[in-house]
């Protein structure tokens, strides 16, 4: 079963939705992609206060008469941050979905992937800060959720993600430079954006977090609209993060922003992979769900 | 440059119809719908690149449909640009319209294949179809007296019909009084706008620059003091602003030549040369039917004339002739280069002199002198005398005299008198009766009777014949006193050479009774009052009665040199041929009288080219002569023939007549413009144009058809544009 925008939207609420996609994803997969929770074991280590008491391996203790502790692979566990883009233009969809709530359903679903893998999973909103807000943040950073990996965990997820509202400017820097102090060591950092970002500066942030030696994976949503410029009749474009505007025929300037957009996706493409970022571009009329098992598929054949 | 005026100015409010296109550019730029668009950055971008093209299109866009709409509502309102200095004298728009295309002689000149009349006409008939629908058009022939022309109308048929059937005349024109015609019919039009257009060859001859300019008088039923309107009038220049050159032969004269012989005859063509070049060795010949009697060069110099005497020996009778000129060039009027001209030659006369006194002795026979002055040496062979004693003339027969002379004849018997009265009565015989020793008053009285003018009273001797040579005898002597110099008999004397006449002395005459029927007539008396030279008419016949002797006997006048043409001109007189006199050459276009000799009347009158011409008759009553008026329309011989009563139509080339072409016509000197123009009001409303077509454009360039092309290029760059 395929999970197509337009029946997604119709599921309700983002953790329906989330968990929907999950499902299908799971149903996809033949073999569960879950490895940190294996107990192959690594190593032994000698005891020391503060470790987990339930890993004392009895046996050795029975033996030797010294604590060891039993360290397995599923301590080498990832540690993934979402960064979702919050900017006024990922507000932009006529369709089913906008791209902010495409991209919340696939982060939702990433979200329940990993912790149900065992996965700590954070969440940075990138964006201007909310009005009302009491969190101390950096700017472009509207919201932000440290690394857990509890079920509740996922629920806040999906809750911070629910209630993202696309708007303002792009900032995505500010947000990756966040995100790469806050993932301390090696880890994914997963970011969905459409990188509409005049600053120019979201490429080298993106650089830079792989630079950090994180996994960095970029999910580029892009609305069908926004891909194909089906517009005819004469059209006041509004900018959606400031008050640009401006009147066109569309039919007039079609060919020259189809090559202007497609110069700006092979330009990402080509950096983000010179970079080793793993890029995915996704129009947002594709399943959520298919699009997942793709890169999930993908991912693992590459691993 | 000039201005520009339009002929429709109402169809100028199109233009408001620019806002159209202004309003639509301006709605599209204010009707995108808005849409928040995630990727503006690229439309922006797409934009820039293009926003320069765009914008550039679009005003190129506006710009063509502005030029769309202002160039259709222009040219409907027919803009044209009128030359500086030309006004319109009335309200622009349709203008009714009269044609007056000259139809003169002069028009008749030939250019090329093409004579000036046939340019004409085409143009006048192009003009015509340019005409708008709502233009009312009249047109008018200019030749001869001007005429009135009809109103002007909508019925183009009947106009074009004018044109096409136009034929070009013999006539002179009055083109200024033809505008004038043109003005006033005009006036009966109620359409605001009056233009003439002439097409003419602006002949100097045919404009009067001191005539008032044509006036279109106000429209019937026009208020009271409306003022009458100076029309547009255009003078479409046949000639094409070029010099017409011509020679013509513009009078021909003829008169005897003593030189060549009795009949021998001068003519005398005038040529003139109507050029600024003179023109050597113009070939000038002399014809009478298809032979050419005598040829001959003139030299004529510019704009002059020049005199060639041409001689030939004419046959007796009416001699019709013709002048001929021979010009190298292919251009010019041909018409003029030949005239036609008659001439009455004298006929053969014979005389019986019937000599009453014959004497051995040959000065002292009567008719010695009579003889001498009627010798063929000097009558030129003209007259035949046949000299008879009286005896021998009563018996002898006289049919075949044209004039007899009875010299100091006794009183003749009753039969020989009867047979004179009868050919004088009848047969138009004419009678000379000179007295002498032999006459017996009385006895001629009864002998002759009503013959004689007056009869005869008694005979008178003023001085004694036989001592005419003493000094006493000279002074009582009569001499003539009072002389009919005007009569044809003394026409021939000049002044100078009447004092021969009047020298002479008259010992001895006959007075005359006063005659009872007072149709006599003395044209010589003497000086005492009694009369010298008696004329009567008797019937058909003349009859002169001199009333002393024709010998030395009584008088010493036939020993004067004055007596020799006295009695020559007396027996022409009396044979009549004095007044065989050729009618005098009449001018085209003049209506021409021709009257019946007694006792016949006109059957036909034949034109040059052969046809019999309509005839008016003008008889009054049944006893009055025949008389006929013809028309004259072309130049040439016109022959007359008679029908005597009861008897076969004849030709009377008496009657006949040349009608010559007016000389003015041959000048085709061009009118000074600059006058010509003031003269009809100014470059306002009068202008000269080669064509019609150059007139419009002179008057107005025409811009619609221009605006028209640029409107339908518009359109196909709009098109064009909006396709892109």
């Amino acid at each position: 079963m395929t999970l197509d925008p337009a029946l997604l939207a119709r599921l309700g609420p983002l953790q329906v939705r989330a968990r929907k996609v999950m499902e299908g994803v799971l149903t996809g997969l033949h073999q569960s992609p879950v490895h940190g929770q294996s107990v192959e074991f690594a190593e032994h280590k000698e005891y020391a206060p503060g470790d987990e008491i339930k890993h004392i391996d009895w046996r050795a203790y029975a033996k030797l008469d010294k604590y060891y502790v039993k360290r397995f692979e599923m301590e080498t566990n990832l540690r993934a941050l979402l960064v979702v883009d919050g900017s006024g233009s990922m507000a932009y969809g006529r369709g089913a979905m906008t791209k902010l709530q495409y991209g919340a359903v696939c982060a939702g679903a990433l979200a329940y992937l990993l912790v149900r893998q065992g996965d700590q999973v954070g969440l940075i909103v990138a964006g201007d800060a909310d009005a009302g807000s009491t969190e101390r943040l950096p700017s472009g950073v509207r919201s932000f959720l440290p690394f857990a990996a509890s079920t509740g965990h996922v629920q806040e997820v999906l809750r911070r993600l629910d209630a993202a509202v696309g708007r303002g400017p792009t900032d995505l820097s500010g947000a990756l430079d966040f995100a790469a102090e806050k993932a301390g060591r090696r880890g994914m950092v997963v970011v969905l954006s459409d990188l509409f970002d005049p600053t120019e500066r979201s490429l080298p942030a993106l650089k830079m977090l792989r630079g950090r030696r994180h996994d960095v994976l970029l999910l580029h949503l892009l609305d069908r609209e926004e891909i194909d410029f089906p517009f005819d009749d004469p059209t006041r474009f509004l900018s959606m993060e400031d008050e640009r505007q401006i009147d066109a025929q569309p039919r007039q300037i079609r060919e020259s922003y189809l090559q202007e957009l497609r110069r700006f996706l092979e330009d990402t493409r080509r950096e983000l992979t010179r970079a080793d970022v793993d890029y995915v571009q996704i129009p947002t009329d594709r399943a959520p769900d298919r699009v997942l098992l793709e890169l999930l598929a993908r991912r693992e054949g590459s691993a | 440059m000039g201005r520009l005026v339009f002929a429709h100015p109402a169809y100028l409010w199109g233009l408001l119809a620019l806002s159209l296109p202004i309003l639509v550019h301006l709605f599209n730029r204010r009707r995108p719908r808005p849409l928040a668009f995630g990727a503006i950055e690229f439309v922006l971008r797409s934009q820039q690149r293009r926003v320069r093209r765009l914008r550039l299109r679009q005003i190129l866009l506006l710009a063509l449909r502005c030029l769309l709409i202002a160039g259709v509502a222009l040219a409907l309102s027919r803009p044209s640009i009128e030359p500086r200095g030309a006004q319109a004298s009335v309200a622009r728009g349709p203008q009714a319209t009269a044609l007056v295309v000259d139809a003169s002689l002069s028009m008749r000149y030939r250019r090329g294949s093409q004579t000036l009349f046939g340019r004409a006409r085409s143009e006048a008939l192009a003009a015509l179809e340019r005409l708008g629908p709502d233009e009312p058009a009249t047109v008018a022939l200019c030749a001869g007296n001007p005429a009135p022309l009809p109103a002007p109308g909508f019925d183009r048929v009947a106009v074009r019909n004018v044109l096409e059937d136009a034929k070009p005349t013999y006539l002179g024109s009055d083109l200024t009084g033809c505008l004038a015609a043109a003005a006033r019919a005009l006036g009966e039009s109620p359409v605001a706008g009056k233009r003439i257009v002439a097409f003419t060859d602006l002949a100097a001859h045919s404009l009067r620059l001191d005539a008032p300019p044509p006036l279109v008088p106000p429209p019937p039923g026009a208020p009271p003091g409306t003022q009458p309107v100076r029309p547009n009038v255009v003078l479409v220049d046949a000639a094409q602003g070029s010099e017409l050159p011509n020679a013509a032969v513009v009078a021909t004269a003829v008169q005897p030549a003593a030189s060549l012989g009795a009949r021998g005859y001068d003519v005398i063509a005038t040529v003139a040369n109507h050029s600024a070049a003179a023109i050597a060795g113009l070939p000038v010949a002399l014809r009478i039917g298809q032979q050419t009697l005598a040829k001959g060069f003139v030299d004529v110099p510019a704009h002059g004339t020049a005199k060639k005497t041409l001689g030939a020996v004419l046959p007796p009778g009416t001699v019709a002739g013709r002048v001929e000129i021979a010009r190298a060039e292919g251009e010019g009027l041909d018409e003029d280069d030949a005239q036609e001209f008659t001439v009455e030659v004298p006929r053969d006369l014979r005389v019986l002199v019937v000599d009453g006194a014959p004497s051995a002795l040959r000065t002292r026979d009567e008719a010695f002198f009579v003889e001498a002055a009627l010798a063929p040496a000097r009558t030129g062979g003209r007259v035949a005398p046949t000299v008879l004693d009286a005896e021998a003339a009563i018996n002898a027969p006289l049919d075949g005299y044209d004039v007899i002379l009875l010299l100091d004849v006794i009183a003749p018997p009753k039969a020989f008198s009867e047979k004179l009265r009868a050919l004088v009565s009848h047969r138009g015989v004419g009678l000379f009766i000179s007295l002498g020793d032999h006459v017996e008053p009385d006895a001629y009285n009864d002998s002759l009777g009503d013959l004689l003018p007056r009869p005869l009273h008694l005979i008178k001797t003023a001085a004694d014949p036989s001592g005419k040579a003493d000094a006493r005898g000279a002074d009582q002597a009569a001499r003539f006193g009072v002389v009919e110099w005007t009569h044809p008999l003394f026409r021939v004397f000049s002044a100078a050479d009447r004092e021969g006449l009047l020298g002479a002395r008259t010992f001895k005459y006959a007075l005359l009774r006063p005659d009872p029927s007072g149709g006599s007539r003395a044209l010589l008396s003497y000086d005492d009052g009694a009369p010298a030279l008696v004329e009567g008419q008797h019937g058909q016949g003349r009859v002169l009665l001199y009333t002393s002797t024709v010998s030395h006997a009584w008088t010493d006048w036939p020993v004067r040199v004055s007596f020799l043409p006295v009695l020559q001109q007396s027996v022409s007189w009396l044979a009549g041929s004095l007044e065989e006199r050729a009618p005098l050459p009449s001018q085209v276009g003049n209506e021409r009288t021709v009257v019946a000799p007694q006792g016949t009347r006109i059957a036909a009158v034949i034109g040059p080219g052969g046809s019999p011409l309509p005839l008016r008759r003008e008889k009054a009553s049944p006893q009055a002569q025949d008389s006929v008026s013809v028309p004259a329309p072309q130049p040439g011989l016109y022959r007359v023939q008679l029908q005597p009563l009861g008897g076969a139509v004849r030709d009377e080339p008496a009657l006949g007549f040349v009608t010559r072409l007016d000389p003015k016509e041959s000048d085709l000197r061009r009118v000074d413009e600059a006058e010509l123009k003031a003269q009809l009001g100014g470059a306002g409303s009068a202008q000269v144009a080669s064509s019609a077509q150059a007139a419009e454009g002179a008057r107005g360039t025409p811009l619609w058809g221009s605006l028209l092309l640029l409107g339908v290029l518009a359109l196909l760059g709009e098109g064009a544009l909006t396709r892109r």
